[in-house]
């Protein structure tokens, strides 16, 4: 048999071998967002029967979304959200990783503490937020009576509770980015450091000149995940909130859970979840984009 | 020398026994066939579902009696509140036969009814055969038996579960030293929260975050309503002046509770009340009353249960109830109906109250018997009195809580509780808030395919 035949055999084996996972995904991931796609084409309520076959108006659903405020408040509250939580947690992620880079078996052992946040369930950690934040109860209330300090109810406060649902977020994902770049650090050659160090740089200019050229890739990466991620802040939201006081911290994926799950609108829920899916995408794309355009100039 | 003779013997001894031990077997077989006729409904799995409340916990208790003497398997499905009514609606708007029997949850009743997915209940009461004179259909409360029924006057669930809102105080002992008398209007409700509240670090009021359970009350007591006038007119009335000084009354409230009551869960609300952190808490008997019948109640000595305030036009506290029903494709609705009628029968009920404390049963004749009396008669107060009294009220004229039972108040309901946190945290006044709610709310109805 000549090459041809051969490679063309490997070719088909290989579309074989692929085919039974091809088919998994195709069930758990395709035909999820079909049917999801499909319903945001329809006025869809589980109280009327038929009207999940009803295309009479296919983009009726999506029409109304620019004039509904509600939609439009709740991407204004994802971004708030997405932008600070990102922001601190790559910052913070960072500094700490900084901090704990260091040739310790201490300090070897305290970073499997600062992980503890990122593996636990995210409704135990709204729960443990919960307790932070419940006036009545919280250490944090008795620490700021002790020291006369009137603390509001942060969950509560038009101008904290999107603050305290950032904090509790950062907190729970701050080990990601630490183990990212702290990754990232324990890669960059001792050499760079040391030479820079003979040549009379500080420990800022280091840093500035030496290290964080060599984390950015990395710092954007992670950045890039926390941002798509970020929209998953549901189960923070969802206890602590409740996407109030008002519409102050509801965010898009919550405006859907309600609408479906309250008011039972799937049809135009599975619209705001598309809309919502088609605009991280569209992030995703732009931020790889953005890479891609990067390493090419350099 | 070992006889030989004696082994055929033997031999043919273990055969036989061999032989009788078959012929037991197949005697002992033989009766099952009778037991199976005397459990009609042997072999019958029946699969029901529900969200999680305590009734259906303790129910549990008794299950397996159920299933012994009807040889049916009772699968029940329990789950949260709004995991339920979803799956259920989307059950049974598809006309599905995956459950025997659900509960028919109050907000959604009156929905179900109308669409026909449930199963007409008097089917099987009238059949003496089926359910036998002493259950009495005309037992239950009717005030928590409205929602079941259609403009017909036929029954699609009787009640488990009756939800009276009244006021509970925590702290009399307090109350009396500063000369306060029980509030019996919306003005003394008041101004009772204003003077207690920061007194010996306790908070004049507390409450939960379902706003739009709490508010109709006021907005009510004021003349106003969430509807125009519902069931038959849905256009929404949350921008009139009655309805936007019930929000302010409310509000104003709330500036005697603890901080961050906005996102208090119905549990972090008794539990202050339980604990005497809070004066008054203001909701249905089961999240009350425990500050006399709890023993996690540190405050029994100096509580009170009483009537909600009343308002100027109106006295209107919440009433409800939830129900089972049968689903209109069930595929068991005997066997259904046989679990439903025990569950809800007078023996049930009252073994709930006697054995567990559970007091927010719907029979009448339980209500009113001595057992229960005795039971809930704390500190002088007649408790079954009371509960009865509110629980009676939708019937007496017009039914005051038809705004929520209505298809529409789920929507119309949430703009009203995002209203009301906008007014409450102070980030629009009252007026404006309610006027833009007005507008969501009709906004939304209409996308929702409503006509107005």
């Amino acid at each position: 048999m000549n090459q041809g035949g051969i490679d063309g055999e490997r070719r088909a084996f290989i579309a074989f071998a692929l085919t039974p996972s091809l088919i998994v995904l195709f069930a758990v991931a395709v035909l999820p967002a079909i049917y999801l796609v499909v319903t945001s084409l329809t006025p869809f309520q589980l109280t009327a029967p038929g009207s999940a076959t009803d295309f009479g108006a296919p983009l009726r659903n999506y029409g109304l979304l620019p004039g509904d405020p509600r939609f439009v408040n709740s991407l204004a509250v994802q971004a708030k959200l997405s932008f600070w939580g990102v922001l601190f947690q790559v910052l913070l992620g960072m500094l700490l990783a900084l901090l704990l880079n260091v040739p310790s078996r201490f300090v070897e052992f305290a970073r499997t503490f600062f992980l503890i946040p990122m593996v636990l369930p995210p409704i135990v950690v709204a729960v443990i937020w919960k307790l932070i934040y419940t006036p009545d109860i919280s250490p944090l209330y008795y620490a700021a009576q002790a020291l006369h300090f009137t603390l509001p109810a942060l969950t509560s406060s038009v101008d904290f509770a999107l603050t305290a649902i950032i904090i509790a977020d950062t907190w729970e994902w701050l080990p990601f980015t630490f183990l990212m770049v702290l990754a990232a650090l324990q890669t960059i050659p001792d050499e760079y450091s040391e030479a820079a160090l003979v040549d009379g740089a500080n420990r800022l200019q280091i840093f500035w000149y030496v290290t964080l050229p060599f984390i950015t890739p990395i710092l954007v990466i992670s950045g890039m995940f926390r941002l798509i991620d970020s929209v998953k802040a549901f189960p923070l939201i969802f206890l602590l909130t409740s996407g109030g006081p008002g519409t102050v911290t509801e965010v898009t994926n919550y405006y859907a859970y309600l609408l479906a799950f309250d008011t039972n609108e799937i049809g135009y829920s599975s619209a705001v979840t598309v809309v919502m899916l088609l605009l991280v995408a569209g992030i995703s794309l732009g931020l790889v984009w953005m890479g891609r355009r990067r390493e090419a100039m350099a | 020398m070992k006889n030989w003779a004696d082994q055929p013997a033997r031999a043919i001894t273990r055969r036989k026994l061999l032989q009788a031990s078959a012929t037991g077997a197949a005697l002992a077989a033989f009766p099952a066939p009778l037991i199976a006729q005397t459990k009609p409904f042997a072999g019958v799995t029946l699969h029901g579902a529900s969200f999680q409340h305590r009734f259906f916990t303790l129910l549990q208790k008794y299950i397996p009696e159920f299933e012994e003497q009807t040889g049916m398997k009772v699968d029940l499905q329990l789950s949260a509140f709004p995991v339920y009514n979803q799956q259920a609606n989307l059950e049974l708007s598809s006309g599905g036969s995956a459950y025997d029997f659900v509960n028919v949850t109050f907000i959604l009743a009156a929905r179900w009814v109308a669409a026909g997915l449930l199963a007409n209940l008097d089917e099987f009461t009238g059949d003496s055969n089926m359910t036998p004179a002493e259950w009495n259909p005309k037992d239950f409360v009717e005030g928590a038996q409205v929602p079941y029924r259609d403009a017909k006057g036929g029954t699609y669930g009787y009640s488990w579960e009756g939800g009276a809102m009244v006021m509970g105080l925590s702290r009399m002992d307090l109350m009396e030293k500063k000369g306060l008398k029980i509030p019996k209007t919306f003005a003394e409700l008041q101004q009772v929260c204003a003077e207690i509240n920061g007194t010996d670090g306790v908070n004049g009021i507390v409450s939960f975050q379902l706003h739009h359970w709490n508010l109709p009350p006021y907005i009510q007591g004021f003349g106003g309503n969430i509807f125009k006038n519902p069931p038959g007119d849905i256009m929404p009335a949350l921008n009139k002046p009655e309805t936007i000084e019930g929000i302010e009354l409310y509000a104003r409230l709330l500036k005697s509770a603890p901080k961050g009551v906005l996102t208090y869960t119905e549990d972090q609300a008794r539990q202050s009340l339980l604990t005497g952190r809070s004066n008054i808490f203001i909701h249905s008997s089961a999240w009350v009353t425990p500050i006399l019948l709890s023993e996690e109640s540190k405050v029994k000595d100096t509580s009170r249960v009483v009537r909600m305030p009343a308002g100027p036009v109106h006295d209107h506290p919440a009433s409800n109830s939830q129900g089972l029903g049968i689903p209109k494709n069930a595929k068991n609705k005997k066997a259904a109906w046989e679990f439903i009628k025990w569950a809800l029968s007078p023996d049930i009920s009252m073994r709930l109250v006697k054995e567990h404390g559970h007091s927010s049963v719907c029979r009448r004749s339980i209500i009113t018997s001595d057992t229960y009396r005795k039971l809930n008669t704390v500190n002088g107060q007649d408790l079954g009195a009371l509960y009865l009294e509110v629980l009676e009220l939708p019937a007496k004229g017009e039914n005051y809580m038809a705004y929520r039972t209505v298809k529409e108040f789920p929507i119309v309901g949430d703009v009203l509780n995002k209203a009301f946190e906008q007014v409450a945290t102070g980030q629009l006044p009252a007026k404006d808030a309610m006027n833009a709610a007005q507008d969501q709310a009709i906004a939304a109805l209409r996308r929702a395919g409503t006509q107005l």
